[in-house]
């Protein structure tokens, strides 16, 4: 299956630093959409689609910390790779912490294009799932969750609404396991412990 | 490019339609009510010739009747030759002749030969002639009243002969017959206007004012019927009877018929009506000319035509007007609707404009070449005071020029009459009504008409009272913002830069590595793009530079002599907060607070401000109960030593000499900046800065400042 494009973005309220970025970016090869504030990158982009966002964290408005902040109330699978300055690291780090990807501190341009690829690579990994995540149908994402929080079939049987008895509950989990390309509940489990972000 | 079917077309066919069948209509109706009329007056032509003919035949109707009773009459057929009775009754024939006007009155015996006739002295004379074969002798032999009309076969004459039987018992003697002429008769047909005519029972046509139809015949007559009329010598010799030269056509619901023939030389269309007189066995013809007819139909043919173009014109003039008006409707209610947006457009332009000049902010003010006010808004007479009535119609010196200023206000009046006023206006004080100075901004521009006639001079006043304040204002605050910003730590200040400087940094990273890769793949432009933003970071990068010196550089127009004390409890004042927070004591301990030194009041407190910090930093590690600074104060030779001293561990001995290079640090997060930035306020101010561990443990940073004498 060949990659769905994807989409890399630049919020940075410095011109010539977006400026920069985006001719770096395209010197490597690489595609980029590039905001002034994180509030024009909120209200232009798709926050339900896969892609990286290069975010600075000081920005004169909205910082790069609240951007990401929105991006996580939201459940966006976009990666984050923060650009930080030297003061600005325990943020950087918190940030991390949080699950923003990774961070690079300025001004290291090659510890951006050492990052980058792994970055683009978690990026269609996000991808990847949500196309699975979302050939599941609302029910057995439903019966995902609870499967992966340990549930047996009976007690999801129970816990559904409506209601249904555990053999389809079986039903789904084999739907599940095959679509989601799970072996077992543990592997559901931990599936869905690395994409959080999945509604 | 006119369709068949289009419906107008088909109305106007129609229309044309019903014009004609109206004209044709019209002449039909016309024609047929002067033929009633002409009709009608043939009846009464006829009814009269009729009772003309009677008339005159029952005029001598009685005579032979009379005369075949007479007894001399009786006894001369009973004697013919007795003379004197012959004479007799011949002298009583001719009497009776004279008297009533017959043509002849004769007496035929049983042979048809006459035995006395009125006319017997005549060299016509019936008497001796034989009448046995006329038709009436044989009707009157046969006890019968003879009836005949014929030529007379003695005198050719034509006459009505009358004849009656001379009764002798039941035998008839003998016959008396009565000629009557039809000449009067013929006499009045002549004068009348149009022909009439007499046939008898053969149709033969035996009277008439025309002689050209004499003894022609309406219909051919048949051989027996020739043969009888010849045998009878009713029209003399004649056998043959021509037809009528008559184009007969038959009349039309009507009891009469026309006719076509050649009439005096021309063609005339005749209108005639038959009258059959039983009695006599003929048939009285009375005619008419159809012209009149032809010509009211004509007349009516051209009266209706001319009505039809004339309501035709009418309908046309009608839907002339009509268009003309429904155009004219259009162009009024188009011109209606045009004054109307105009004014509309006018009342909104106006209303605008009133809105506008009553709601602006700027005070306009119109004077006429002279100077003389004529117009003021409202916004002019909110910033002078005065009412639009008290303006309008002054000259200068105007009530609002400020006393002091009157000079300059006429001047610049005098520049603004004559077109000299700057078009970037200028600064005008002004006395408000009530006595307050208003600074406004006066622009002024000519007042030029629709015509292209400068009639004026218009102001627009601004009142920039509140902006100068403001500017005013602004200015303290930049003083004031200039002094906290150099006020805030300069660690801080250091990070600010370090960020700052890392935005261009970055930039130039970011160029440098695009143009490596663009380098020989791409355009030389973008290369040459990517090279020129290069050179343009790092000039922003040494600006950063640049203007963090400069802030940090002592400026000696910033320079004033203040007392030690000022500086030293200002900065005290700033860290109170910090030092409370983190359980800190300063003691301070000045030998003469009032000692006068000459500086840069904000980077002195900088400095004093970066010292103490740098001392409590170094005693975060101490007990709370031992933490304390000592900032003291006292003279040394020509110069102020201040001195910074904490409890902390102290600064190892091989770095001492490095605490005041650049980039040297002990904090995680710091720039090594604070210090190096302090001494070389410190030498900017004349003074040395330096620093030393203290027996009893912890650093001592101090440093000298001249005393202003």
């Amino acid at each position: 299956m060949k990659d769905a494009p994807l989409t890399l973005y630049v919020v940075d309220d410095d011109e010539a630093l977006r400026r920069s970025l985006l001719l770096l970016l395209f010197s490597q090869g690489l595609a980029v959409q590039a905001f002034e504030s994180g509030e024009a990158f909120l209200d232009a982009v798709d926050l339900r689609q896969p892609g990286c966002v290069i975010l600075d964290l000081r920005m004169g408005a909205m910082s790069g910390l609240a951007v990401f902040d929105h991006l996580r109330s939201q459940h966006s699978p976009l990666v984050t790779l923060f650009l930080s300055g030297h003061g600005d690291i325990p943020t950087a780090l918190e940030a991390v912490r949080r699950g923003a990807y990774d961070w690079v501190t300025k001004p290291d341009t090659q510890q951006l294009l050492d990052k980058l690829p792994a970055a683009i690579a978690e990026a269609r990994a996000r991808g990847q799932a949500l196309r699975m995540w979302e050939e599941l149908t609302a029910r057995e994402r439903e019966v995902a969750r609870l499967v992966g929080l340990g549930q047996p079939n009976k007690e999801i049987a129970r816990v559904l609404v409506p209601p249904c008895g555990p053999r389809s509950v079986e039903t789904h989990r084999a739907n599940i396991f095959s679509k989601l390309q799970c072996a077992n509940d543990n592997e559901l489990g931990r599936w869905l412990a690395a994409h959080p972000w999945l509604e | 490019m006119f369709p068949l079917f289009k419906p107008h077309h088909w109305r106007r066919a129609l229309a044309a339609a019903g014009a004609l069948a109206l004209i044709v209509v019209s002449g039909n109706w016309a024609e047929q009510r002067e033929l009633q009329a002409k009709m009608e007056a043939l009846r009464q032509a006829s009814a009269a010739h009729v009772l003309g003919l009677r008339g005159l035949v029952e005029k001598h109707d009685f005579l032979p009747y009379a005369a075949a009773r007479h007894p001399e009459v009786q006894h001369l057929l009973n004697a013919p030759g007795d003379t004197a009775l012959r004479t007799r009754v011949n002298a009583y024939f001719a009497d009776l002749q004279s008297t009533t006007g017959a043509a002849a009155l004769y007496l035929v015996d049983r042979n048809g030969m006459t035995l006395a006739s009125s006319n017997w002295n005549t060299p016509s004379s019936f008497v001796g002639e034989s009448y046995r074969q006329r038709p009436y002798f044989e009707d009157a032999l046969k006890g019968r009243r003879g009836l005949f009309y014929g030529l007379g076969l003695t005198t050719g004459q034509a006459g009505l002969f009358i004849a009656e039987p001379v009764r002798a018992g039941a035998g008839v003697l003998g016959v008396a017959v009565v000629k009557i002429s039809l000449d009067p008769l013929e006499r009045v047909w002549r004068h009348s206007a149009y022909p009439v005519v007499l046939r008898d029972s053969h149709g033969i046509v035996f009277l008439s004012a025309v002689p050209e139809w004499l003894f022609h015949s309406i219909a051919p007559v048949s051989d027996a019927d020739s043969q009888w009329i010849r045998a009878h010598g009713q029209y003399g010799l004649r056998t043959r009877f021509d037809l009528l030269p008559w184009t007969i056509t038959a009349g039309k619901g009507t009891p009469g018929y026309t006719f076509k023939t050649p009439l005096q030389g021309r063609g005339a269309n005749l209108l005639a009506l038959d009258t059959p007189l039983p009695e006599l066995g003929w048939t009285l013809t009375v005619t008419e000319d159809m012209r009149d007819v032809q010509q009211a139909k004509q007349a009516a043919l051209a009266l209706a035509t001319l009505a039809v173009a004339l309501l035709l014109l009418a309908v046309l003039y009608w839907r002339l007007r009509e268009r003309r008006y429904a155009e004219q409707r259009t162009a009024r209610l188009e011109l209606e609707h045009r004054v109307e947006e105009r004014t509309r457009d006018l009342q909104e332009a106006h209303a605008f404009r009133k809105a506008m000049e009553d709601s602006l902010l700027v005070g306009i003010r119109a004077r006429d070449p002279e100077g003389k006010i004529i117009y003021v808004n409202p916004a002019l007479c909110a910033i002078v005071g005065y009412s639009a009535e008290e303006l309008l119609g002054r000259y200068p010196p105007y009530p609002y020029w400020h006393p002091e200023d009157l000079e300059k206000q006429a001047r610049e009046s005098d520049e603004a009459l004559q077109g000299r006023a700057a078009p970037s206006g200028f600064e005008s004080r002004i006395r408000h009504k009530d006595g307050h100075d208003v600074i406004t901004m006066v622009y002024t521009a000519p007042l030029i008409d629709t015509d292209g006639v400068n009639r004026g001079w218009l102001s627009s006043v601004v009142d920039i009272t509140a902006q100068k304040q403001a500017e005013a204002r602004q200015r303290d605050q930049e003083v004031r913002l200039q002094r906290s910003a150099r006020l805030a730590s300069v660690g801080e200040m250091a990070s600010t830069l370090a960020h700052e400087l890392n935005q261009p940094l970055m930039a130039l990273s970011n160029f440098a590595v695009a143009a490596r890769a663009l380098a020989g793949r791409a355009s030389p432009d973008m290369l040459a793009g990517a090279l020129d933003d290069i050179i343009e970071q790092a000039k922003r990068a040494s600006e950063i530079v640049r203007r963090v010196r400069a802030l940090i550089n002592p400026q000696r127009g910033h320079f004033e002599t203040f007392a030690v004390e000022d500086i030293i409890l200002h900065a005290e004042a700033l860290l109170k907060p910090e030092l409370q927070r983190n359980g800190v004591t300063l003691q301070l301990s000045m030998e003469n607070p009032a000692v006068q030194v000459r500086g840069d009041k904000v980077l002195l407190e900088q400095v004093l401000v970066n010292l103490i910090h740098n001392a409590l930093h170094a005693m975060q590690e101490l007990p709370r109960q031992r933490r304390c600074i000592s900032l003291t104060s006292q003279r040394s030779g020509p110069c102020l030593r201040i001195a910074v001293s904490d409890q902390g561990p102290g600064i190892p001995k091989d770095q001492l000499e490095q605490v005041f290079a650049p980039f040297f640090t002990t904090k995680p997060d710091g720039l090594g900046l604070g210090l190096n930035i302090c001494r070389t306020i410190i030498e900017a101010h004349s003074g040395i800065m330096t620093v030393e561990n203290r027996d009893g443990g912890g650093a001592t940073f101090s440093f000298t400042l001249p005393i202003v004498p």
